[in-house]
């Protein structure tokens, strides 16, 4: 009896004990949405207030920070579809977005995953020099190397390429040092069993490489993915250098077309091709969060 | 051969790498260290050589002053950017209903970017009578003017780049998501708190990556250009001018090559002084699973 | 030197010049070949260009024009880097500016001297063609047309302020007191940044000394001098006439269209190149007019205006290029062609080219408040700009302009050092 009694106490401990958990989550959880909606509120009003600005007229712009247009008008967007010439509309000019940062993309991750892959889980001559060099890559402005490249490419016969050469090719060649720099020291998070594992069970370095790095880099690989894809369609500079016929140019160099000083322009036009520009990274982050978060089991060292 | 190809295999995993670096860095890198010491003008050629732009670097009142600013913005930004984005990071982690909606809320900023939409808003929000100085009004104080005070002006730069935590968050929350949660449940058995958690056992098994966000958002402090470019264009009376600024208008305004890679390799040595720092301090603080 | 317009001529002799010379032009033979042509602007100029492209093109067969454009944002840091490495365009729109910094030694535009007989330079006065020549005495280019700061008033704020939009110095005066009192402290009847006061300053001193601030390579005013020049553009902000960089700073817009206070009247005055109304027009709100005001003829006791003008931009052949006849043939159709001049317009400002202007002069197709402007800045020209003037080591964003007329206003130093500071700035500009 006595020995029931004790069991029901503790239970009923357990009970209460669990139902203040609960509480307590629940008190946590309305506080961290609230916390995440604030901020949140912070983070996309400029959205928000450019999606309401591209429906507003020119002097409404820069009234005030209200989203809801006094006047609305459709003005923007039925300029932002307008062609010039026959030559180059958004959608054109997003789809020549795609042909640059999709290669792009593809180009860098295998580059910098092998790269990454020598340079942080191998031992070999010159590393040791190499290494520090290849960081001290992204320490000059890109800005001074613009001209000695621009001759460079100029005189390999690349600039105007239709096929964007200058633009995608450095990728195959792991040249975007923030992604093998990232990649390297999330592979300092993996412990070596796994790759030791596989090793005996017969696979090869290219074949661990494969089956066992990259799925652990995953993350890793996805986030690079993200990065290079927005700032590859946000780069202006590159295609204003590169790309000199209007049926090639990329939404970035497009969104600027209309931006003349001097006779002024119609902002909401504006805005609504930068809003449209924006568009497919949003989307595509969204999309890939998924695979990125909830893409491999915790840890994934069960693997 | 074939036992030095097998003892430095890693070497083939890095040759096409290698391969780009000699074609497309070496030579632009070389270059620009070479006119760095020339007065070469894109237009009219080399006339001079030596060490005047460096001496017009610390001499010049214009440049010194920028080259403090820049630290300045850095120091201010980066610990700011990493604290605000891993904390975010860390709520982000939790299995929350609808927590992908947050995540790219919380990105949109980086996304962004330099956009016409950012600089026309920051400007609203922080001119004189703008919504800042309503609001701090309101609670009955008396607000500095933002644009025209100089630390302020720095200040709304500073909390720009700040704002734009989302990359950076991203990169926290893919190295989250390889802490084995298997840690977690051991030590909420322990009777560990969140908060304990987060610090005993989060950040101890995030360090590289943390150590990569130091590095790249100093790299990227140093070269800013967007913010002050799109927000203030360097005003108050050059209180906001960057470095990264002075060397494209010495670039792209000017020509001045000379100059503009002067002024890029100062920059270089910097970060050269405060990685090589970082990378020594990194065997007190930086835990790495694959080291014995 | 005088800039007066010369239109004194029959129109209609125009018109059979520019035939007989379109109709040769078509008869001469030329080679099959392809052109790049490059320009900046905004959507119209953009649509419009590529118009004219097209039926050069059809009007010459065999001659195909590839074209290249956008804004002006970082265009000219794209075209220094092909001016450099010899890829640019065969026709290139240039800025004025580039002549000096890119073809000093004149070998990257092409003397067009050399091309007269396909380009009909008579078509332009001498005096404007002057200004094209580089360092080398070659014609480094044709001027599309001319440009030149004049007033525009916010006539719906004056009426407020029972005022009409002033026509002198001294009427503006007035109206900095009767808008303080009667509008109150934020109304002011014009809004001038940095280089907005440098050119009100260059026409006070030029008026009032009778001379040009520059000439012949030096700075042609003394110390003493400028330093009146900066007292009257501060006496202006303690008047109330103009807000000071500071109250402009504290607005936070990237530029006076940007500025609320003047889409809402209470900047109600600028002043701006003749070429710009349309921009300030469209951005007020709605139901304010924008006027075009007179140049000020009393800045000193002789009636003299003090203002200059320049080239806005023209059009020019690289000499890179392997067709340069043909060049020239579209370079002339696009200015002088009755056919090219139409469908152009006044999409480049008022044209310079008698034909053109003749031709769009008799079509009614030159926009109003343009022509407008244009005529009064013309009129009252007394001097051309020197391009030194508008150099990046004084106009650029840390640029003496800014370093001084800011500093002014932030009450950093008082107009005896800023004449000083100006002096030498503009000294070290020269010798650039």
């Amino acid at each position: 009896m006595a020995k029931n009694t004790a069991n029901m106490s503790a239970e009923d401990l357990s009970y209460y004990y669990n139902r203040k958990v609960k509480r307590k989550n629940q008190i946590s959880s309305i506080i961290r949405y609230t916390v995440l909606i604030v901020v949140g509120i912070f983070m996309v009003y400029p959205l928000l207030w450019m999606v309401g600005a591209t429906f507003k007229e020119n002097s409404e712009i820069f009234a005030g920070l209200n989203i809801i247009p006094r006047h609305p008008t459709l003005e923007g967007y039925q300029n932002a579809v307008k062609s010039y010439g026959g030559n180059i509309n958004i959608w054109k000019a997003l789809f020549n977005t795609f042909c640059i940062v999709i290669p792009k993309v593809i180009f860098t991750l295998v580059s910098a995953t092998l790269t990454a892959y020598g340079f942080g889980r191998f031992n070999f001559v010159g590393k040791k020099i190499l290494y520090p060099i290849m960081i001290s890559t992204l320490f000059l402005p890109q800005v001074v190397l613009n001209v000695p490249q621009y001759i460079l490419y100029n005189r390999l016969g690349w600039v105007g390429s239709p096929l964007y050469l200058p633009l995608i090719v450095p990728s195959l060649f792991a040249c975007d040092t923030y992604f093998i720099f990232m990649l390297v020291q999330f592979l300092h998070n993996v412990p070596h069993e796994l790759e030791e594992a596989a090793k005996i069970d017969g696979c090869n370095v290219v074949q661990t490489l494969v089956k066992v790095v990259v799925p652990m880099l995953m993350p890793a690989l996805i986030s690079c993915a993200l990065f290079q894809f927005m700032w590859s369609s946000n780069d202006f500079m590159g295609p204003l250098l590169y790309v000199n016929t209007p049926a090639k140019y990329p939404a970035s160099y497009f969104v600027k077309l209309s931006m003349d000083s001097d006779a002024g322009f119609s902002w909401n036009r504006v805005l609504a091709t930068s809003l449209i520009s924006i568009i497919p990274s949003i989307v595509i982050f969204f999309l890939a969060q998924d695979q990125f978060v909830e893409g491999i089991s915790a840890g994934g060292v069960k693997g | 051969m074939k036992k030095w190809a097998k003892s430095n295999i890693g070497f083939f995993f890095i040759i096409p790498w290698l391969i780009g670096f000699l074609i497309f860095k070496l030579y632009p890198f070389g270059s620009s260290l070479v006119y760095s010491f020339t007065d070469y003008n894109l237009f009219k050629g080399i006339k001079e050589t030596g060490l005047m732009n460096y001496i017009a670097v610390f001499e010049k009142r214009q440049y010194r002053e920028a080259l403090i600013i820049t630290f300045k913005y850095a120091f201010m930004t980066v610990p700011l950017k990493l604290v605000v984005a891993l904390f975010v990071a860390y709520i982000l982690n939790f299995k929350l209903k609808g927590v992908n909606l947050f995540r790219t809320a919380y990105y949109i900023p980086s996304i962004l970017g330099g956009s016409v939409a950012i600089s026309v808003l920051w400007r609203a929000l922080f001119k004189d009578d703008g919504l800042i100085q309503q609001m701090i009004r309101m609670l009955g104080g008396n607000p500095p003017s933002f644009m025209t005070d100089p630390n302020w002006a720095l200040f709304i730069i500073c909390l720009l780049r700040v704002w734009q935590f989302g990359s950076t968050m991203v990169i926290f929350l893919a190295a989250l998501k390889g802490v084995p949660e298997d840690l977690y449940e051991a030590a909420s058995l322990d009777g560990a708190g969140k908060w304990r958690q987060f610090f005993s056992i989060t950040i101890p098994l995030i360090t590289p990556v943390i150590f990569y966000n130091l590095i790249t958002q100093l790299v990227q402090a140093f070269q800013e250009f967007n913010g002050p470019f799109i927000i203030t264009n360097g005003g108050p009376r050059g209180k906001t001018t960057l470095m990264s600024i002075l060397i494209y208008n010495a670039a792209f305004q000017k020509y001045d090559m000379g100059l503009a890679s002067a002024m890029a390799w100062v920059l270089f040595v910097i970060l050269v002084f405060f990685t090589a720092i970082s990378f020594w301090s990194q065997k007190h603080w930086v835990y790495y699973a694959d080291e014995e | 030197m005088k800039m007066k317009k010369i239109v004194g001529f029959g129109i209609a002799s125009v018109m059979a010049l520019t035939m007989a010379m379109g109709f040769t032009a078509a008869a001469a033979d030329y080679e099959e070949c392809t052109l790049k042509f490059a320009w900046w602007g905004g959507d119209s100029r953009h649509e419009v260009t590529q118009q004219a492209v097209n039926a050069f093109m059809e009007k010459y067969p065999g001659i195909n024009v590839e074209v290249n454009f956008g804004a002006w944002s970082d265009w000219e840091s794209a075209r220094a880097l092909e001016f450099q490495s010899g890829t640019a365009a065969d026709v290139n729109q240039i800025n004025l500016s580039w002549i000096d910094e890119f073809d000093s030694n004149g070998d990257v535009f092409l003397d067009l001297n050399t091309v007269s007989d396909t380009l009909d330079l008579t078509q332009w006065d001498e005096a404007y063609l002057d200004m094209m020549k580089d360092q080398t005495g070659q014609l480094a280019g044709v001027p599309v047309s001319m440009t030149g700061r004049v007033f525009y008033w916010d006539k719906t704020t004056f009426d407020e302020a029972g005022l009409e939009v002033p026509t002198s110095l001294a009427e503006l005066r007035e109206a900095g007191k009767v808008f303080q009192e009667k509008l109150g402290d934020d109304y002011y009847p014009l809004a001038l940044g940095e280089f907005d006061r440098m050119i009100l300053m260059t026409f006070y001193l030029q008026a009032k000394y009778e001379k040009p601030i520059l000439a012949d390579g030096t700075v042609n005013m003394t110390v003493e001098e400028l330093q009146d020049g900066l007292d009257f553009i501060m006496s202006l902000e303690a008047d109330h006439v103009i807000p000071s960089i500071v109250t402009i700073d504290g607005d936070a817009a990237a530029s006076l269209d940007q500025n609320p206070k003047f889409i809402d009247g209470k900047y109600a005055g600028i002043l701006e190149w003749d070429s710009a109304p349309k921009k300030y027009m469209s951005a007020l709100s709605e139901g304010r007019e924008l006027v075009v005001g007179d140049e000020f003829t009393d800045f000193g006791e002789n009636g003299k205006t003090g203002v200059f003008t320049k080239v806005s931009l023209g059009f020019a052949i690289s000499t890179t290029s392997e067709h340069p006849k043909e060049a020239a043939m579209l370079i002339n159709y696009l200015c002088n062609d009755p056919e090219g001049v139409a469908i152009m317009a006044s999409e480049r400002g008022i044209p310079e080219s008698k034909a053109a202007y003749a031709v769009l002069e008799e079509a009614g197709s030159l926009d109003p408040v343009i022509a407008e402007a244009h005529s009064k800045v013309m009129a009252a020209s007394e001097y051309p700009e020197v391009p030194v003037f508008e150099s990046n080591d004084l106009k650029g964003s840390e640029g003496t302009y800014r370093y001084v007329f800011g500093g002014l206003s932030y009450d950093e130093f008082d107009t005896e050092e800023g004449a000083e500071e100006l002096y030498n700035g503009m000294v070290d500009a020269c010798e650039g």
